[in-house]
């Protein structure tokens, strides 16, 4: 910028900003405007919490991540059930779910909500164990309508329950009616029968298992399901918390088999998401996908009824098809909540059938934790879903769930796309996990 | 573009070839030029065509076709993620940061560039060397320390300088004042030393000197300055998504998380909300155009 040359042109620069130059100007005056409106506007925003964190208040606060416009309407209805049931207020911090996730360490060390939404399994069991979360066990002597797979589910590692049980969905082997139909195919029973069914579509032009695994956890599922068909869900569990190694023989035959299915799945499988994958299911060009229920959003609404699926078959005839994955969705308490007796009614309603109602009359693509609850609003999908986890002996919560998140994310997402990629190294890629996860499991 | 023109220029100035004995070399720059352009300019552009279809006909048809156009994104990107709200919020944290960081870094160059004492070199490189600092090694001593900070009721309602809008402000004001103080210093230095002596004469204080004598002067520097901080402040996303907790309080880069499902993500959803939270740092950047461009050079000479 270039210097004053005369006096006029010196003084003319004294004129304070706010009056000289006229775009300069407008952007000054623009910027005080919001000053001034920060003034009003921060005060009234941060004020109208009048938070008053005495006992008898009548305000409780949930921090949610249901941030998908269907589940957050979802559960802003539930919330207003629980208004009218109790005269209780419920304040919902609604922060997007992937955020929320890989906050949770923070949120929860910070000033967390009285009541958050999490998952059953070893992530709630890893929190309750830091002592970041409240008992609810006296919550669970009010609760009835829950089996006793979801109260084991719900239970820390000291024997108290410090999770609600509110939804679930199961993982299992999804195709289309109508192109099995015209094909005449017929639901596996065994490994040989899946065998020589993927032969079959690759003969009528199909690809008989979709696959896709760009965002690393998608076959997480797939490993799971063999994990459990060959060696059975203790071991399956054992392997998650780090009791057993990754170098034996039975974690060896996992990949060993999944090695000799890879050429049913679709190829190239790490540059595609699992949406392009079931896009490849619902264009028929795809024979069957192994996926959660959540599978149906890549659906049209007319086809929906045209999906079904089948729970994976049997491997090992002393093992049985009967563990499946159903990650579990619900809710827990603070350590701390503001008003604690509030937060436990909270969590009491929130596992009452009157909430498992709302969901169910609200939401067709979740199946609701509570047995009691009225489910004859149940598409016929989730009927066969609710029977199939009803009949399940064991129930695993999926792999990023049954273990520590950063094992899940920064041994087993690459050590499975390795595995995708180049399927031969198979004792080597085991060695590498093995290793690592003794390094993650006694940090 | 300039390649076009070049190569329809090309047989008529064959007879001029000998004199031009540059030409192989002017093409190549061209291209090279127009290569990096087009390299800069595609994710933009591709975004914004993007934005403008349907998740249906890019799902059936793949994103390497045309068709499927639709205004749709915006308007279900701007409810679903309640960009209304965030983008208040961003203006929040935005406006007083930057008002903030270049009043305290102003007041700090002043004294720097003015007065000669001891530790002058030593304090501008204690500012210019936080610059260098990675943000992110900050963040658990930042995050334990704003939980411990209590607020009073009215200036937050989480009480604490943890998930306030004051919280943020503060943070953005400390990491951006480095850079604002290395720059307005060397820029004050230039300043010609008569006006501060001919100040004094007057019967000019300190603050005088600061305020009506300097201030004025480095009104293109305060201006590029401005420019850039709101960029950068507004653009900020690490801080305001590991030091807030309640969603509503998020700013608007943060919120564009908002428009990614638990399973399923909309690209032609994410890209048009994208598109929306860049357009206010582009009115910014087209409306100041002159600043900000001097303001990147404005530390390279003195003056």
């Amino acid at each position: 910028m270039s210097r004053p040359r005369t006096e006029a042109e010196y003084l003319a620069r004294l004129v304070p900003p706010s009056v000289a130059g006229l775009n300069r100007r407008s952007l000054l005056a623009g910027a005080a405007g919001a000053g001034a409106l920060l003034g009003t506007g921060l005060l009234a925003g941060c004020g109208d919490s009048d938070s008053d964190s005495g006992a008898g208040s009548k305000v409780v606060s949930v921090g949610s991540n249901q941030s998908d416009p269907k589940p957050k309407d979802v559960t802003a209805k539930v919330m207003d059930g629980f208004k009218t049931s109790s005269g209780i207020t419920v304040n919902i911090n609604t922060v997007d779910h992937n955020t929320f996730q890989e906050n949770i360490n923070n949120y929860l060390q910070g000033k967390p909500d009285d009541v958050f939404t999490w998952f059953a399994g070893y992530r709630m069991r890893f929190f309750a164990g830091k002592g970041l979360a409240g008992d609810a066990s006296d919550v669970w002597s009010k609760l009835s309508g829950y089996s006793d797979a979801f109260k084991k589910a719900s239970t820390g590692d000291d024997g108290k329950q410090y999770f609600v049980p509110a939804s679930y969905y199961p993982w299992a082997v999804f195709y289309r009616k109508s192109v099995w139909q015209q094909h005449g195919y017929q639901v596996p029973k065994t490994l040989d029968d899946l065998n020589t069914l993927g032969t079959q579509m690759k003969k009528d032009g199909l690809i008989p298992i979709a696959f896709g695994d760009k965002d690393g956890w998608p076959a997480m599922g797939t490993f799971d399901i063999l994990n459990l068909r060959i060696n059975g869900y203790q071991f399956h569990i054992d392997l998650m918390a780090g009791k057993e190694a990754w170098t034996s023989d039975k974690v060896k035959k996992v990949f060993d088999t999944w090695a000799g299915l890879l050429p049913l799945h679709q190829p190239d499988a790490l540059g595609r998401t699992w949406q392009e994958a079931a896009q490849s299911l619902q264009q028929k060009k795809s024979g069957m996908y192994l996926l959660g229920l959540f599978v149906g959003q890549q659906f049209n609404n007319d086809e929906q009824d045209d999906l079904d699926f089948f729970t994976f078959p049997e491997v090992d005839s002393t093992i049985g098809a009967k563990a499946l994955d159903a990650p579990i969705d619900g809710y827990m308490m603070a350590r701390k909540p503001k008003s604690e007796a509030n937060a436990k009614k909270l969590l009491e309603y929130l596992g009452s059938k009157d909430a498992a109602n709302i969901t169910v009359k609200n939401d067709p693509s979740t199946l609701v934790a509570n047995t009691s609850a009225d489910t004859s609003g149940y598409t016929a999908l989730q009927k066969k879903a609710a029977e199939l986890v009803g009949s399940a002996t064991e129930i695993a919560q999926f792999l990023d769930r049954d273990t520590r998140p950063d094992f899940a994310s920064t041994v087993m997402i690459p050590a499975i796309q390795q595995f995708i990629k180049d399927p031969k190294d198979i004792s080597g890629l085991l060695t590498s996990i093995e290793n690592q996860k003794k390094s993650i499991f006694t940090s | 573009m300039s390649t076009a023109t070049l190569t329809g220029e090309a047989p008529a100035d064959t007879p001029a070839a000998r004199r031009r004995p540059l030409r192989p070399a002017r093409v190549v720059l061209h291209l090279f030029l127009g290569t990096v352009a087009v390299g800069w300019l595609f994710p933009i552009l591709w975004a914004v065509l993007t934005s403008l279809r349907s998740y249906e006909y890019t799902a059936s048809n793949g994103y390497v076709s045309l068709g499927g156009w639709t205004f749709d994104n915006y308007l279900t990107a701007w409810r679903t993620a309640e960009f209304g709200k965030h983008f208040l919020n961003s203006l929040y944290i935005t406006v007083p940061a930057v008002l903030l960081t270049l009043f305290l870094a102003s007041c700090v160059a002043f004294v720097i560039a003015r007065f000669s004492w001891k530790l002058n070199i030593a304090l501008l490189g204690l500012f210019t060397a936080a610059n260098l600092l990675p943000q992110q090694a900050l963040l658990i001593p930042l995050f334990r320390m704003f939980t411990q900070i209590p607020l009073p009721a009215w200036m937050s309602d989480s009480e604490l300088l943890y998930d306030s809008y004051w919280g943020l402000i503060l943070v953005n004001v400390a990491f951006q004042c480095g850079f604002c103080v290395f720059v307005l210093s060397n820029y004050m230095k230039a300043l010609p030393h008569e006006l501060y002596e001919a100040a004094m004469v007057d019967g000019a204080s300190v603050w005088r000197q600061y305020w009506q004598v300097t201030m004025p002067l480095c009104r293109p520097a305060l201006a590029a300055l401005a420019t850039l901080e709101v960029t950068w402040i507004y653009n900020e996303f690490f801080w305001a998504t590991v030091l807030m907790r309640t969603g509503d309080k998020f700013p608007v880069t943060s919120s564009l998380n908002n428009l990614r499902g638990e399973f399923f993500t909309d690209n032609n959803l994410v890209s048009a909300g994208s598109v929306l939270v860049a357009i206010p740092t582009l009115v910014i950047f087209f409306l100041l155009q002159k600043q900000f461009v001097r303001g990147l050079t404005l530390g390279a000479s003195k003056g």
